[in-house]
Protein backbone atom coordinates (compact mmCIF):
# COMPACT_ATOMS: atom_id res chain seq x y z
CA UNK A 1 0.00 0.00 0.00
CA UNK A 2 1.20 3.17 -0.66
CA UNK A 3 1.75 5.66 2.14
CA UNK A 4 2.48 9.71 1.75
CA UNK A 5 4.66 11.06 4.84
CA UNK A 6 3.43 14.61 5.03
CA UNK A 7 6.46 16.50 6.45
CA UNK A 8 4.97 19.64 8.37
CA UNK A 9 6.51 21.87 10.24
CA UNK A 10 6.39 22.62 13.74
CA UNK A 11 3.26 23.31 14.97
CA UNK A 12 2.04 27.02 16.58
CA UNK A 13 1.50 25.21 19.83
CA UNK A 14 4.78 23.42 19.66
CA UNK A 15 6.37 26.93 18.90
CA UNK A 16 4.78 28.57 21.58
CA UNK A 17 4.95 25.98 24.85
CA UNK A 18 8.61 26.46 25.78
CA UNK A 19 8.00 30.35 25.03
CA UNK A 20 9.27 32.65 28.37
CA UNK A 21 5.98 33.13 31.21
CA UNK A 22 3.36 30.62 31.23
CA UNK A 23 2.54 28.97 34.77
CA UNK A 24 4.29 25.61 36.29
CA UNK A 25 1.92 22.63 36.89
CA UNK A 26 1.51 22.75 39.86
CA UNK A 27 -0.12 26.32 40.14
CA UNK A 28 -2.08 25.18 36.82
CA UNK A 29 -3.53 22.09 38.21
CA UNK A 30 -4.80 24.09 41.60
CA UNK A 31 -6.17 26.56 39.74
CA UNK A 32 -8.27 23.85 37.33
CA UNK A 33 -9.17 22.26 40.06
CA UNK A 34 -10.44 25.48 41.73
CA UNK A 35 -12.49 25.70 38.64
CA UNK A 36 -13.66 22.63 38.41
CA UNK A 37 -14.81 22.79 42.49
CA UNK A 38 -16.94 25.19 41.65
CA UNK A 39 -19.11 23.41 39.32
CA UNK A 40 -19.05 20.55 41.23
CA UNK A 41 -22.44 20.94 42.72
CA UNK A 42 -24.22 21.44 39.11
CA UNK A 43 -22.55 18.39 38.39
CA UNK A 44 -24.08 16.55 41.18
CA UNK A 45 -27.52 17.52 40.12
CA UNK A 46 -26.95 16.50 36.81
CA UNK A 47 -25.97 13.57 37.38
CA UNK A 48 -29.25 13.00 39.58
CA UNK A 49 -31.47 13.73 36.75
CA UNK A 50 -30.18 11.34 34.46
CA UNK A 51 -30.35 8.74 36.95
CA UNK A 52 -33.83 9.97 37.64
CA UNK A 53 -34.50 9.52 33.63
CA UNK A 54 -33.09 6.35 33.90
CA UNK A 55 -35.01 4.95 36.46
CA UNK A 56 -38.51 6.81 35.11
CA UNK A 57 -41.50 4.81 33.48
CA UNK A 58 -40.75 5.34 29.63
CA UNK A 59 -43.24 6.90 27.73
CA UNK A 60 -46.20 4.24 26.58
CA UNK A 61 -45.60 2.76 23.01
CA UNK A 62 -41.78 4.41 22.39
CA UNK A 63 -39.82 2.94 19.81
CA UNK A 64 -36.89 0.34 21.12
CA UNK A 65 -33.92 1.76 19.29
CA UNK A 66 -35.39 5.26 20.51
CA UNK A 67 -35.49 4.12 24.12
CA UNK A 68 -32.29 2.46 24.02
CA UNK A 69 -30.76 5.81 22.41
CA UNK A 70 -32.21 8.24 24.97
CA UNK A 71 -30.99 5.27 28.11
CA UNK A 72 -27.51 5.63 26.56
CA UNK A 73 -27.63 9.39 26.29
CA UNK A 74 -28.49 9.63 29.65
CA UNK A 75 -25.84 7.17 31.02
CA UNK A 76 -22.97 9.18 28.89
CA UNK A 77 -24.15 12.43 30.64
CA UNK A 78 -23.55 10.80 33.91
CA UNK A 79 -20.24 9.66 32.77
CA UNK A 80 -19.50 13.34 31.39
CA UNK A 81 -20.58 15.19 34.27
CA UNK A 82 -18.83 12.82 36.83
CA UNK A 83 -15.40 12.73 35.26
CA UNK A 84 -13.84 15.04 36.47
CA UNK A 85 -14.64 14.36 40.38
CA UNK A 86 -13.11 11.08 40.81
CA UNK A 87 -16.26 9.71 40.91
CA UNK A 88 -14.51 6.57 39.23
CA UNK A 89 -17.46 3.72 40.44
CA UNK A 90 -20.21 6.21 39.07
CA UNK A 91 -18.35 6.59 35.93
CA UNK A 92 -17.66 2.33 36.18
CA UNK A 93 -21.40 1.75 36.43
CA UNK A 94 -22.18 4.12 33.74
CA UNK A 95 -19.97 2.97 31.21
CA UNK A 96 -20.98 -0.46 32.16
CA UNK A 97 -24.53 0.35 31.30
CA UNK A 98 -23.29 1.90 27.89
CA UNK A 99 -21.95 -1.17 27.06
CA UNK A 100 -24.55 -2.97 27.81
CA UNK A 101 -27.30 -0.54 25.54
CA UNK A 102 -24.96 -0.14 22.96
CA UNK A 103 -24.82 -3.78 22.73
CA UNK A 104 -28.84 -4.62 22.71
CA UNK A 105 -30.78 -5.50 20.11
CA UNK A 106 -32.26 -2.12 17.93
CA UNK A 107 -35.56 -4.37 17.34
CA UNK A 108 -36.17 -5.13 21.02
CA UNK A 109 -35.80 -7.97 23.86
CA UNK A 110 -33.86 -5.67 25.81
CA UNK A 111 -33.70 -6.53 30.04
CA UNK A 112 -34.69 -3.36 30.99
CA UNK A 113 -34.54 -4.67 34.77
CA UNK A 114 -30.57 -4.19 33.78
CA UNK A 115 -31.05 -0.67 33.24
CA UNK A 116 -33.17 -0.47 36.43
CA UNK A 117 -30.41 -1.81 38.30
CA UNK A 118 -27.74 0.05 37.21
CA UNK A 119 -29.40 3.19 38.04
CA UNK A 120 -30.46 2.16 41.43
CA UNK A 121 -26.23 1.13 42.03
CA UNK A 122 -25.56 4.40 40.78
CA UNK A 123 -28.03 6.47 42.85
CA UNK A 124 -26.99 4.70 46.00
CA UNK A 125 -23.02 5.16 44.75
CA UNK A 126 -23.52 8.60 44.95
CA UNK A 127 -25.51 8.66 48.56
CA UNK A 128 -22.81 6.82 49.96
CA UNK A 129 -20.63 9.27 52.53
CA UNK A 130 -17.12 8.69 51.26
CA UNK A 131 -15.79 8.80 55.00
CA UNK A 132 -18.75 6.21 56.47
CA UNK A 133 -17.69 3.28 58.08
CA UNK A 134 -18.72 0.67 55.57
CA UNK A 135 -18.68 2.77 52.64
CA UNK A 136 -15.75 1.48 51.06
CA UNK A 137 -17.14 -2.39 51.57
CA UNK A 138 -20.87 -1.53 50.03
CA UNK A 139 -18.89 -0.27 46.91
CA UNK A 140 -16.81 -3.21 46.75
CA UNK A 141 -20.10 -4.95 46.88
CA UNK A 142 -22.08 -3.19 44.33
CA UNK A 143 -19.58 -2.74 42.21
CA UNK A 144 -18.69 -6.34 41.90
CA UNK A 145 -22.61 -7.31 41.35
CA UNK A 146 -22.51 -4.61 38.51
CA UNK A 147 -19.58 -6.67 37.12
CA UNK A 148 -21.12 -9.75 37.29
CA UNK A 149 -24.67 -8.56 35.30
CA UNK A 150 -21.83 -7.43 32.79
CA UNK A 151 -19.91 -10.32 32.61
CA UNK A 152 -23.31 -12.37 32.11
CA UNK A 153 -25.42 -9.95 30.00
CA UNK A 154 -22.26 -8.69 27.50
CA UNK A 155 -20.45 -12.15 26.94
CA UNK A 156 -17.26 -12.15 24.86
CA UNK A 157 -16.93 -9.20 25.03
CA UNK A 158 -14.40 -7.21 27.10
CA UNK A 159 -15.69 -3.58 29.01
CA UNK A 160 -15.00 -0.40 27.27
CA UNK A 161 -11.38 0.64 28.00
CA UNK A 162 -11.71 3.44 30.83
CA UNK B 1 -9.54 8.03 37.13
CA UNK B 2 -5.67 9.33 36.68
CA UNK B 3 -4.23 10.99 39.46
CA UNK B 4 -1.41 13.52 38.74
CA UNK B 5 0.69 11.64 36.02
CA UNK B 6 3.97 10.65 36.91
CA UNK B 7 5.46 12.10 34.13
CA UNK B 8 4.00 15.30 35.14
CA UNK B 9 6.47 18.02 37.57
CA UNK B 10 4.88 19.87 39.34
CA UNK B 11 6.96 23.19 38.72
CA UNK B 12 7.74 22.51 35.05
CA UNK B 13 6.41 25.67 33.35
CA UNK B 14 4.61 25.57 29.82
CA UNK B 15 3.37 28.83 28.24
CA UNK B 16 -0.25 27.82 26.04
CA UNK B 17 -1.63 31.59 26.92
CA UNK B 18 -1.41 32.52 23.29
CA UNK B 19 -2.94 29.30 22.04
CA UNK B 20 -6.08 29.81 20.02
CA UNK B 21 -8.43 26.64 21.10
CA UNK B 22 -11.32 25.31 20.61
CA UNK B 23 -13.43 23.07 22.63
CA UNK B 24 -16.25 21.61 20.16
CA UNK B 25 -18.97 19.15 22.52
CA UNK B 26 -22.88 19.33 22.47
CA UNK B 27 -22.90 19.22 25.79
CA UNK B 28 -23.35 22.94 27.65
CA UNK B 29 -22.26 21.58 30.54
CA UNK B 30 -19.43 19.83 29.65
CA UNK B 31 -18.11 22.76 27.32
CA UNK B 32 -18.42 24.74 30.80
CA UNK B 33 -16.01 21.75 32.54
CA UNK B 34 -13.79 21.53 29.94
CA UNK B 35 -13.08 25.21 29.62
CA UNK B 36 -12.78 25.51 33.43
CA UNK B 37 -9.98 23.32 33.17
CA UNK B 38 -8.49 24.88 30.32
CA UNK B 39 -8.47 28.35 32.03
CA UNK B 40 -6.62 26.83 35.45
CA UNK B 41 -3.77 25.75 32.91
CA UNK B 42 -4.13 29.77 31.47
CA UNK B 43 -5.52 28.80 27.73
CA UNK B 44 -9.07 30.69 27.19
CA UNK B 45 -10.83 28.76 24.85
CA UNK B 46 -11.46 31.35 21.82
CA UNK B 47 -14.12 29.31 20.69
CA UNK B 48 -16.73 26.95 22.62
CA UNK B 49 -18.72 25.31 20.13
CA UNK B 50 -21.89 22.96 20.13
CA UNK B 51 -22.43 22.00 16.83
CA UNK B 52 -19.76 19.97 14.91
CA UNK B 53 -20.88 22.39 11.63
CA UNK B 54 -20.64 25.24 13.32
CA UNK B 55 -17.17 24.09 14.46
CA UNK B 56 -16.38 23.12 10.69
CA UNK B 57 -17.33 26.67 9.70
CA UNK B 58 -14.83 28.74 12.00
CA UNK B 59 -12.27 25.77 11.16
CA UNK B 60 -12.47 26.86 7.63
CA UNK B 61 -12.07 30.56 7.97
CA UNK B 62 -9.68 30.94 12.12
CA UNK B 63 -6.57 29.73 12.75
CA UNK B 64 -6.58 27.55 15.58
CA UNK B 65 -3.75 26.07 17.16
CA UNK B 66 -5.63 23.39 19.52
CA UNK B 67 -8.67 21.41 19.17
CA UNK B 68 -10.51 19.79 21.66
CA UNK B 69 -13.46 17.54 20.50
CA UNK B 70 -16.45 15.31 21.79
CA UNK B 71 -16.76 12.22 20.00
CA UNK B 72 -20.40 11.97 19.84
CA UNK B 73 -22.43 14.72 18.67
CA UNK B 74 -25.42 15.16 16.25
CA UNK B 75 -25.48 16.07 13.17
CA UNK B 76 -21.29 15.96 12.35
CA UNK B 77 -19.95 13.97 15.03
CA UNK B 78 -16.07 14.23 16.25
CA UNK B 79 -14.68 11.61 14.28
CA UNK B 80 -16.17 12.70 10.97
CA UNK B 81 -15.27 16.41 12.12
CA UNK B 82 -12.02 15.43 12.42
CA UNK B 83 -11.62 13.28 9.46
CA UNK B 84 -12.93 16.25 7.57
CA UNK B 85 -10.27 19.15 9.08
CA UNK B 86 -7.23 16.20 7.88
CA UNK B 87 -8.01 16.32 4.64
CA UNK B 88 -9.40 19.50 4.37
CA UNK B 89 -5.87 21.17 3.16
CA UNK B 90 -4.63 23.89 1.97
CA UNK B 91 -6.60 24.82 4.97
CA UNK B 92 -3.81 25.26 8.15
CA UNK B 93 -5.86 24.06 10.07
CA UNK B 94 -5.50 20.31 8.64
CA UNK B 95 -2.11 20.33 10.66
CA UNK B 96 -3.37 21.36 13.70
CA UNK B 97 -3.14 18.79 17.16
CA UNK B 98 -6.44 17.01 18.16
CA UNK B 99 -7.33 15.72 21.56
CA UNK B 100 -10.56 14.01 21.01
CA UNK B 101 -12.62 12.92 24.15
CA UNK B 102 -15.42 10.26 24.68
CA UNK B 103 -17.76 9.46 27.47
CA UNK B 104 -18.22 6.18 25.68
CA UNK B 105 -17.27 4.44 22.25
CA UNK B 106 -19.46 2.39 20.66
CA UNK B 107 -17.98 -1.17 19.53
CA UNK B 108 -19.20 -0.30 16.40
CA UNK B 109 -16.93 3.05 16.24
CA UNK B 110 -13.67 1.94 17.74
CA UNK B 111 -12.25 1.64 14.07
CA UNK B 112 -13.64 4.88 13.37
CA UNK B 113 -11.59 6.53 16.24
CA UNK B 114 -8.45 4.81 15.33
CA UNK B 115 -8.47 5.95 12.12
CA UNK B 116 -10.21 9.30 12.38
CA UNK B 117 -6.53 11.11 12.30
CA UNK B 118 -6.86 12.76 15.80
CA UNK B 119 -3.64 12.91 17.56
CA UNK B 120 -5.01 11.44 21.08
CA UNK B 121 -8.33 10.02 21.62
CA UNK B 122 -9.20 10.26 26.08
CA UNK B 123 -11.81 8.38 27.32
CA UNK B 124 -13.65 9.51 30.18
CA UNK B 125 -13.02 9.70 32.92
CA UNK B 126 -10.15 11.56 33.25
CA UNK B 127 -8.67 14.59 35.39
CA UNK B 128 -7.62 17.47 34.90
CA UNK B 129 -4.03 16.23 35.03
CA UNK B 130 -4.02 13.66 32.60
CA UNK B 131 -5.95 16.34 29.90
CA UNK B 132 -2.94 18.69 30.53
CA UNK B 133 -0.12 16.11 30.62
CA UNK B 134 -2.33 14.94 26.67
CA UNK B 135 -2.53 18.61 25.98
CA UNK B 136 1.59 18.70 26.30
CA UNK B 137 1.92 15.61 24.83
CA UNK B 138 0.19 16.85 21.77
CA UNK B 139 2.29 20.13 21.80
CA UNK B 140 5.30 18.18 21.42
CA UNK B 141 3.87 15.36 19.12
CA UNK B 142 6.69 15.20 16.50
CA UNK B 143 5.19 12.21 14.21
CA UNK B 144 4.71 12.92 10.70
CA UNK B 145 1.24 12.98 9.20
CA UNK B 146 0.71 9.54 7.18
CA UNK B 147 -1.96 9.23 4.09
CA UNK B 148 -2.26 5.23 3.95
CA UNK B 149 -5.13 4.38 2.08
CA UNK B 150 -8.09 6.21 3.76
CA UNK B 151 -5.95 7.14 6.70
CA UNK B 152 -4.58 10.78 6.59
CA UNK B 153 -2.92 11.58 10.14
CA UNK B 154 -0.26 11.23 12.75
CA UNK B 155 1.93 8.08 12.40
CA UNK B 156 -0.08 5.91 14.99
CA UNK B 157 2.90 3.65 15.51
CA UNK B 158 4.76 4.41 18.54
CA UNK B 159 8.28 3.42 19.19
CA UNK B 160 9.01 2.87 22.90
CA UNK B 161 12.49 1.22 22.73
CA UNK B 162 14.96 2.73 24.68
CA UNK B 163 18.16 3.57 22.43
CA UNK B 164 21.43 2.30 24.34
CA UNK B 165 23.84 4.81 22.66
CA UNK B 166 24.19 8.14 23.40
CA UNK B 167 21.19 10.77 22.83
CA UNK B 168 21.64 13.16 20.61
CA UNK B 169 18.11 13.75 19.04
CA UNK B 170 17.20 17.51 20.64
CA UNK B 171 13.23 16.33 21.44
CA UNK B 172 14.30 13.11 23.06
CA UNK B 173 16.63 14.75 25.67
CA UNK B 174 14.73 17.89 26.06
CA UNK B 175 11.61 15.37 26.82
CA UNK B 176 13.89 13.84 29.24
CA UNK B 177 14.73 17.33 30.95
CA UNK B 178 11.34 18.41 31.21
CA UNK B 179 9.90 14.93 32.64
CA UNK B 180 7.19 15.41 29.94
CA UNK B 181 5.31 12.36 27.62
Amino acid sequence: MTVITHVQRKSRLAEMVDRPGGVSVGVALAQAKANLDGLKDQALAIISENIGALLAHPTPDIPEALRLDSAYAASSQVIDAASPFALDDLCTAAKGLCDLLDAAPRQGGFDWRIATVHAQAMKLLLSLTPDAPGTAEARIAIMANLSEVLKRKLPMSPQSPA
Amino acid sequence: MATQGDSLRESAVFNLSGAITMVVDDSPFSLTLTAGALAGFGIRPAFTVGRGAEARRILQEKPVDLLLVDTDMPDIDGFELVRWLRRSGPNPNAFTPVIMTASHIRRGRVTEARDCGANFVVTKPFSAAMLLERILWVARDSRPFLEVGDYLGPDRRFRHDDYDGEERRADMIRKKTMEFA
